[in-house]
């Protein structure tokens, strides 16, 4: 009875306190990385003698990523001036842009970032995460080409009002991100927190504490991460299989049914809606070449190189969280809570970077109203 | 055994962690450019040898040249006058101050401030389209060694000065010298990854690996 009490009140509290702390670590972080790793606020003037480990990155895989992909870039507008008079320069012209989509997901971006951590918040499968990635990509593709036919093809506005949309939908989007990533965060640390409880000891500690008890006699020795694992501690006070599944994070089965799939949608919206300003630029410039259809379909093929790209690094993710259950779930709660402080984690960092993009401090891909 | 399954989950963990931080990475190698500008410089100089400001003329690349001129309207189709572009200049100037104009200047190792822009005007040519303005210095300031650097720290903007004269002094005293490095010279990387430059975190960011650096010295 009294515990029954205690957890009626303490998940709450104890969640919202969470929220609180992991908001604050989240700034913290995303400041202080503003400080390290960039060298540049929105806010605050270029900050000359700001990090040395970006500069050194440059040289290899990421260096030669950019380069790639300013070719890439720069080739596009030969194509659609040579697509102008020459039939068989649209074939080019497409083959560039799905290999510019490519390299250019294939760059740090925060789409990717938000749809792998979501995945591991949200114990999704692989292959949800390609559809997830296809259908992001798709999207961003759409509000590219209605954003410049509303604008430049329906209204003839100029660049600086284009652009105005273009960044209130980005802010939008970043709202929904940080939404949903406090979304996340909220269940996931029921959750994280629940696996505590149920741990003997629910201090810091307990994870590698858990660890090191053998409970070989008990396990489950399967892929489902859920609460069943809390039980093994009979000797405990334990939490009991109706406070699970309130706001716990989904089932495997519950996760195939319609709800799911709207969470998961929820996700490509709030990710796909930003349009990528390169698509925007070519669009542009495709409708003053009076190639406006090309530079549409340039822009759907350009999304289909995004999204195999983001596709695989986020079945990578997946795989790695797999892996990391399979390895751990061999054993009782210390390989339920190891899990769920993963999947707390990777819900943290959604929220991060939905915080961390509003507030400017990670442009994944500015955009320039000049 | 234990240890060996705790061992291998934090290396998971570990590759997991790594995974996501390479996605989100730094910010500034987040971008590659979407804006190509060629420029030239002009350094101003009063009687007195004190440098005065600087005046740039930046023509973009036709990409975003067309895009610039969206919605603009014009007399004679495909002409536009600098009265007719004089809104766009205006928005030019403005949006770049955020950005500091992508100028950044020091006399002497001091960090020397800008006022807003003067005498500036876009032209259209050859489709495509070129910014002229001033960027007068706070104080004029006398220097034995003036550094200007002119780069996009976020990389979002690709600069490349013109092949031919991309740095001029006007009106210097004669014993001015000056030096032009490009950032693709091997110069700029080398300096950058210099254990001195890394030590003391000096042109360490990550733009100024792209930086064309424009040094003047008057003994």
């Amino acid at each position: 009875m009294r515990w029954a009490s205690r957890q009626k009140a303490s998940p709450d509290l104890a969640r919202a306190l969470t929220i609180c702390v992991l908001a604050m670590v989240a700034i913290w972080a995303v400041d202080g990385a503003t400080h390290v790793m960039l060298a540049q606020s929105p806010f605050g003037g270029p900050r000359p003698g700001a990090e040395p480990q970006a500069a050194l990155q440059v040289g290899g895989i990421v260096g030669w990523l950019l380069a790639k992909q300013s070719e890439f870039y720069r080739e596009i507008s030969s194509a659609i001036r040579a697509a102008k008079t020459d039939g068989h320069a649209v074939w080019t012209l497409l083959a560039i842009s799905f290999v510019y989509g490519i390299f250019h997901a294939a760059g740090p971006g925060h789409g990717k970032a938000v749809i792998s951590s979501y995945l591991v918040a949200n114990q999704e499968t692989a292959r949800r995460g390609i559809v997830l990635s296809f259908a992001s990509a798709l999207l961003q593709s759409l509000v590219a080409v209605v954003v410049v036919a509303i604008g430049a093809w329906l209204l003839n506005t100029t660049a600086k009002t284009m652009c105005g949309a273009e960044k209130t939908i980005e802010i939008a989007s970043y709202a929904l991100i940080a939404a949903f990533g406090a979304r996340l965060v909220w269940t996931n640390g029921a959750s994280f927190i629940r696996a505590l409880q149920a741990e003997p000891s629910a201090s810091p500690l307990a994870l590698a504490r858990a660890a090191t008890h053998d409970h070989s006699g008990h396990h489950h020795g399967h892929g489902h991460d859920h609460h069943g694992h809390a039980h093994s501690h009979v000797d405990h006070d334990h939490v009991h299989d109706e406070h699970c599944g309130h706001s716990h994070g989904p089932l495997p089965g519950e996760l195939a049914g319609p709800g799911g799939w709207r969470r998961g949608f929820g996700t490509i919206f709030a990710v796909g809606l930003r349009p990528c300003s390169g698509a925007i630029l070519v669009l542009v410039f495709a409708l003053a070449q009076g190639l406006f259809w090309a530079g549409i379909a340039a822009t759907f093929v350009m999304g289909l190189g995004t999204a195999i790209t983001v596709a695989a690094i986020a079945v990578m993710a997946v795989s790695a969280k797999d892996l990391a259950r399979r390895l751990s779930g061999a054993r009782e709660g210390g390989g339920a809570l190891f899990m769920r402080g993963v999947e707390f984690a990777a819900a943290g960092l959604v929220l991060l970077f939905g915080v961390g993009l509003l507030f400017g401090y990670l442009a994944a891909e500015r955009v320039t109203c000049f | 055994m234990g240890k060996m399954l705790r061992r291998l989950s934090r290396l998971v963990l570990l590759t997991v962690a790594v995974a996501l931080a390479l996605a989100i990475g730094p910010r500034v190698a987040q971008a590659h450019p979407h804006v190509w500008i060629t420029a030239t410089s002009e350094l101003l100089y009063a009687a007195d040898g004190s440098v005065t400001g600087v005046r740039h003329a930046w023509t973009f690349d036709d990409m975003f040249s067309t895009y610039a001129l969206q919605g603009m309207e014009s007399k004679t189709r495909g002409v536009y006058t600098h009265e007719e572009l004089a809104p766009l200049a205006q928005t030019n100037v403005e949006s770049l101050k955020e950005f500091g104009y992508f100028t950044f200047a020091k006399a002497d190792g001091k960090k020397q401030k800008f006022k807003e822009p003067v005498d500036y005007f876009l032209e259209f040519k050859d489709g495509l389209l070129t910014l002229h303005f001033t960027l007068p210095l706070k104080t004029p300031v006398k220097s034995k060694e003036l550094a200007l650097e002119v780069f996009d720290p976020t990389f979002f903007v690709d600069f490349k000065f013109a092949d031919k004269e991309p740095v001029r002094l006007l009106g210097a005293p004669a014993t001015c010298q000056i030096s032009f490095h490009r950032p693709n010279d091997g110069s700029a990387r080398a300096q950058t990854l210099g254990e001195q430059n890394f030590m003391n975190g000096e042109n360490s960011n990550f733009g100024a690996m792209f930086a064309n650096k424009i040094a003047v010295a008057c003994p």
